[in-house]
């Protein structure tokens, strides 16, 4: 594949270059006293750095309802984020018009939740310490696209250890453009491959119920979700919210209930209206206080939902979400 | 004695499309079919307004099983209604299935004229859930 | 909330499997409810009357009628409301008689049945809203599909009483099936001079324009105002019609889907029809053998035609009867499983043709053999129990009718339903026999079921009546469930307006959220159930309606 080989150091001056007019922006991480973090560029970099060994948000969270004309931005994130960046563009929460969506080849990250002191920022260390422990998120063990192959361009690491930028898109182009040096083809092989397939999610009631008896309800993996956009949740409104009435009549007619009531159908409702756009980043479960394991669940359902309609979350800026489109012919097995 | 009954006999909740299934149980009715009591119908407009949140409530709510109707493919009033319907569903089988939950929830076409065909897939579907309850009570 | 609730006994029907006293008594002291009363005839005047005055006395806010399936008696108890000055949607119909009496035997299970209907009813009536029915103007034309004996007959009666009217014939000549038959019973009048006569009515009218050799291509709008396009041999074409009349007849049974009749290989086997086009032609010795099968293609549940067509028997007779009095010697016997000699006279005339000597045996027939010297028919006779084989010269097919051959296609373009004998099917089969589903849709003739020729023209001026009382009146008012966004709570996301089937939704780029075109909206709810945060509702079945439904369903409100 055609790319451009990027030299040391020659990435910070590209989008340096790029950050000189006063209307751009550059998304990315920021080295900082306590770790790696999120920042938005502005003028120029500042510790910046390529990799974020540390997941605490997704990046697209921030973008939500980003539709300023005039500023360009450049987002320089992990695939994740960029793939759900992708899944509100086709939910017109963000206007793609003005922004270079950049993945980054990731080599996985820690949570924010444990020990991050002492955790390398650069590709080969980083590599290294995630051979030496077992740190690295689940979720992001288990991901499902980690290449820099989302998007309008991506940065790829290759087995020399050279990092090459690549365009998908257009607006791919017009990044590649801004990078010194002619394409090249690459003929070193990519560090890393496609994801291995995960055996298909599959749990019984008894053990969802025992994960999530933990559930306080406070609704923090929805806030912090990428992809649950909806301005106003319909678990603000009170049709789905626990009425102390009902929970009476419950108990009288079917013995003793658990509580809080109401948080199956919170997360069943919850999972079902994120299945097609869920990127499985685990933001969820590193924003629940009680250590539910969010994302078996949430990837878990939504990977075989995704699966019935050969869809994948943000691989694309073209495929419909399956909810708002139709074949005549299929699904023939779903009839009873 | 009924607390029994209400123990051993599923519940089962019903969205029915009005111009089809609806309209099919309404004929079932005139014919004097029978179908277990369990079996209640909640009557929409056509069965793309059924939300998958209705079918995740009703099971929670505590129902056996939940079943979503319409008009055959291609015989929507809504003209494509019932193919948005059967995405919806399907998927959210698969999610049950995941669960497994694959018993809980059906969907099926039933068109204005079937009232014999509804009172079939009505009250195999109350069987066949009725059975397996049976079944887990018993171990 | 001051909710009367009112349930109905509807005679027995209810009653006797419903403990109606008990339901009525438990509703008395729930909260909110006002009033709640069980009455022999809800639909009744005193009925009627009863609840007009509970609204005005107690000032009833809500009104939740448990009794026949809500598709019954809506124009009357939403117009009772109305009277009562009390906006009709604030009506609550629960069906415990459909739903609930006639399907379960146990007083007892029904009863606690019955009570969740109506707590159903109840909780969801609770978010109920005036709504207002809007009016559109109704197009003064009708489109008749089907220029046979129905279809001209309606065209008739439409354009006399003034309305414009457009009749499309799939055939380059108009008169369907009659104008082919010599012979119509019982008046005996060519079928041609009747259809002549109907054609000769239309054809000095102004308002009446005729389209043959002309089939549909799209259907669109709703009553009132369907936008329709035709597929003339001018290319195409398009109207307005306020309202519809489907009469595209049936197609004759065709006797080769049962091959054991060996019909199409032999010659000396026909069926009715070609012997009533060549009666004259046929080749017959001077003592002819006849043989009548009576009941071709009708009530045989193998090949899914259960039903009786209603006109063959009277075929089968009027052939015994011609072959009998062209030859006096003939030997002339019908097979029947019994005759049904329906309309008015037939009774008479199947005894005349037995004295004229047609005999009739009670048979099953195994087999048909064709020979050199005839064909053997081989069978049983089911009153002697024996088994018989008779040589005959002659075997006239009493063929039925099967449904017209357009009936899907029609079907579908029109979005009406097609019964499970593929007849199209009418919206109630006592109360509204000429209904389809669809408002302004009427179906007319044997596209619904068999009938004669007598039948299909009144039929057709019916459903000519009936649709006249719509166009007449000039105005509608159409049902006011449509779908409102609320736009505080609307993301934008556009995920309602991709996937609405009527283009209904419009997106605003300047304040980002979609608003509903409601002229366009058709009422499916597709949006509502799409919208994640259902910012988008359809009136009258808005989300809080269907979960205390449920909820009330499962008691646990």
């Amino acid at each position: 594949m055609l790319g451009k080989k990027i030299k040391n150091g020659s990435i910070e001056d590209t989008l340096n270059r790029f950050l000189k007019d006063d209307q751009h922006l550059i998304l990315g991480f920021e080295k900082g006293e306590n770790g790696v973090s999120l920042r938005a560029f502005k003028n120029h970099l500042d510790h910046y750095s390529l990799l974020n060994p540390i997941f605490s948000t997704n990046g697209a969270l921030h973008l939500r309802r980003l539709f300023s004309k005039g500023t360009k931005i450049i987002l320089m994130l992990r695939p994740c984020e960029i793939r759900a960046y992708i899944e509100l563009i086709k939910l017109n929460q963000i206007e793609r018009e003005d922004i270079i969506a950049v993945s980054i080849d990731c080599l996985g990250a820690v949570s924010s939740k444990d020990k991050t002191d002492d955790i390398p920022t650069e590709a080969d260390q980083l590599r290294e310490y995630f051979k030496k422990t077992d740190t690295i998120r689940w979720a992001c063990n288990v991901c499902r696209e980690r290449r820099g192959v989302v998007g309008d361009a991506g940065i790829r690491i290759d087995r020399d250890g050279l990092f090459w930028a690549f365009s998908y898109t257009e607006k791919g182009d017009s990044f590649l453009s801004l990078i010194e040096g002619e394409s090249e083809e690459s003929k070193t092989e990519m560090l890393m491959s496609g994801s291995e397939k995960q055996d298909q999610f599959q749990i019984d009631m008894k053990t969802f119920s025992k994960d999530f008896s933990k559930c306080i309800m406070c609704m923090n993996c929805r806030d912090m979700c990428p992809v649950c956009y909806c301005i106003d949740c319909v678990f603000n409104g009170d049709e789905y919210l626990p009425k102390g009435d009902a929970l009476l009549n419950k108990i009288l007619r079917s013995g003793p209930v658990q509580l809080p009531q109401g948080k199956e159908l919170f997360h069943f409702i919850r999972m079902y209206h994120v299945s097609q756009t869920c990127v499985g980043c685990g933001a969820c479960e590193e924003a629940c206080p009680q250590g539910i394991p969010l994302t078996k669940y949430f990837k878990g359902t939504s990977e075989r939902l995704q699966s019935m309609f050969s869809y994948m979350s943000g691989r694309s800026f073209d495929e419909p979400i399956p909810y708002v489109t139709f074949l005549e012919d299929e699904l023939k097995d779903a009839e009873d | 004695m009924l607390q029994d009954k209400a123990e051993k006999n599923p519940e089962i909740i019903g969205f029915a499309c009005s111009y089809c299934t609806f309209k099919a149980s309404e004929m079932a009715g005139s014919l004097r079919m029978k179908y277990p009591d369990g079996v209640k119908l909640v009557q929409v407009p056509c069965s793309s307004r059924v939300d998958p949140a209705f079918v995740i409530k009703a099971i929670f709510e505590g129902a056996d099983g939940v079943f979503v109707a319409g008009c055959h493919p291609g015989d929507c009033h809504f003209i494509k209604g019932n193919y948005f319907t059967r995405r919806k569903i399907a998927a959210l089988k698969e999610m049950f299935d995941a669960f497994s939950m694959n018993d809980k929830l059906r969907l099926f076409w039933v068109s204005a004229a079937e009232a014999r065909r509804f009172v079939e897939k009505v009250t195999g579907m109350y069987n066949e859930i009725k059975e397996r309850k049976n079944v887990r009570k018993e171990n | 909330m001051k909710t009367g609730i009112f349930i109905c006994h509807c005679g027995h029907n209810i009653k006797h499997t419903v403990d109606v006293k008990k339901l009525s008594n438990f509703f008395k002291k729930y909260p909110g409810v006002t009033v709640s009363n069980d009455y022999p005839f809800v639909c009744s005047e005193p009925g009627q009357d009863m609840i007009s005055e509970s609204i005005e006395k107690q000032g009833l806010d809500r009104v939740i009628i448990a009794s026949c399936t809500p598709s019954l008696h809506g124009e009357l108890f939403k117009d009772l409301l109305k009277k009562s000055d009390l906006n009709p949607f604030l009506l609550r119909r629960v069906s415990i008689r459909e739903h609930c009496s006639w399907v379960g035997d146990d007083i007892e299970i029904n009863t606690e049945k019955a009570r969740r209907l109506i707590l159903a009813g109840l909780y969801s009536a609770a978010h109920y809203v005036p709504l207002e029915e809007k009016r559109v103007e109704v197009t003064k034309s009708a489109l008749i599909i089907g220029g046979g004996v129905s279809g001209l007959s309606a065209a008739d009666f439409l354009s006399k009483m003034g309305m414009q009217v457009y009749l499309v014939e799939k055939e380059a000549e108009l008169g369907g099936h009659v104008k082919n038959l010599k012979n119509i019973w019982p008046a005996r009048k060519d079928g041609k001079s009747i259809i002549d006569e109907m054609i000769e009515e239309l054809a000095g009218r102004e308002n009446v324009e005729i389209f043959a050799s002309t089939t549909i291509s799209g259907f669109e709008g709703f009553f009132g105002n369907y936008e329709v396009t035709l597929d003339t041999l001018e290319g195409e074409k398009k109207l307005t019609a306020g309202g519809v009349i489907i009469a595209i007849g049936f197609s004759p049974f065709d006797p080769r889907i049962k091959p054991e009749l060996q019909y199409g290989k032999d010659k000396r086997i026909i069926t009715t029809l070609e012997f009533e086009h060549n009666a004259d032609t046929l080749q017959l010795p001077e003592k002819p053998r006849v043989a009548i099968l009576h009941c071709v293609g009708s009530r045989d549940e193998q090949i899914g035609k259960p039903y009786c067509s209603r006109v063959c028997c009277i075929n089968a007779l009027r052939v015994g009867e011609a072959i009998k009095d062209k030859y006096k010697d003939s030997y002339v016997e019908s097979f029947y499983m019994d005759v049904r000699a329906h309309p008015r006279g037939g009774e008479e005339y199947f005894e005349d043709t037995q004295e004229k000597g047609v005999l009739f045996t009670r048979a099953n027939v195994a087999e048909i053999n064709p020979s050199l010297t005839g064909i053997v028919i081989r069978g049983e006779d089911t009153l002697f129990g024996e088994i018989f084989e008779r040589e005959f010269d002659l075997v006239v097919l009493s063929i039925g009718m099967s449904p017209p051959v357009d009936n899907k296609l029609t079907a579908s373009l029109l979005k009406i339903t097609l019964d499970k004998d593929k007849f199209f099917m009418e919206a109630h089969i006592k109360l509204r026999p000429f209904d389809t589903a669809v408002k302004g849709i009427f179906i007319a003739g044997s596209c619904s079921g068999p009938k004669d020729v007598e039948e299909s023209i009144n039929h057709g001026r019916a459903s000519a009546v009936k649709l006249f009382g719509f166009l007449n009146l000039g105005y509608a008012y159409v049902d006011p469930f449509i779908s409102y966004v609320d736009p505080k709570r609307c993301s934008g996301c556009r995920m309602c307006e991709q996937a609405c089937v009527a283009k209904a939704i419009k997106y605003d780029e300047e304040k980002r959220v979609v608003h509903v075109e409601e002229a366009a909206c058709m009422g499916c709810g597709l949006c509502n159930a799409t919208c994640p945060s259902s910012a988008i509702s359809l009136k009258g079945y808005i989300d809080c309606m269907i979960d205390d439904e449920i909820s009330a369903f499962m008691e646990a409100i």
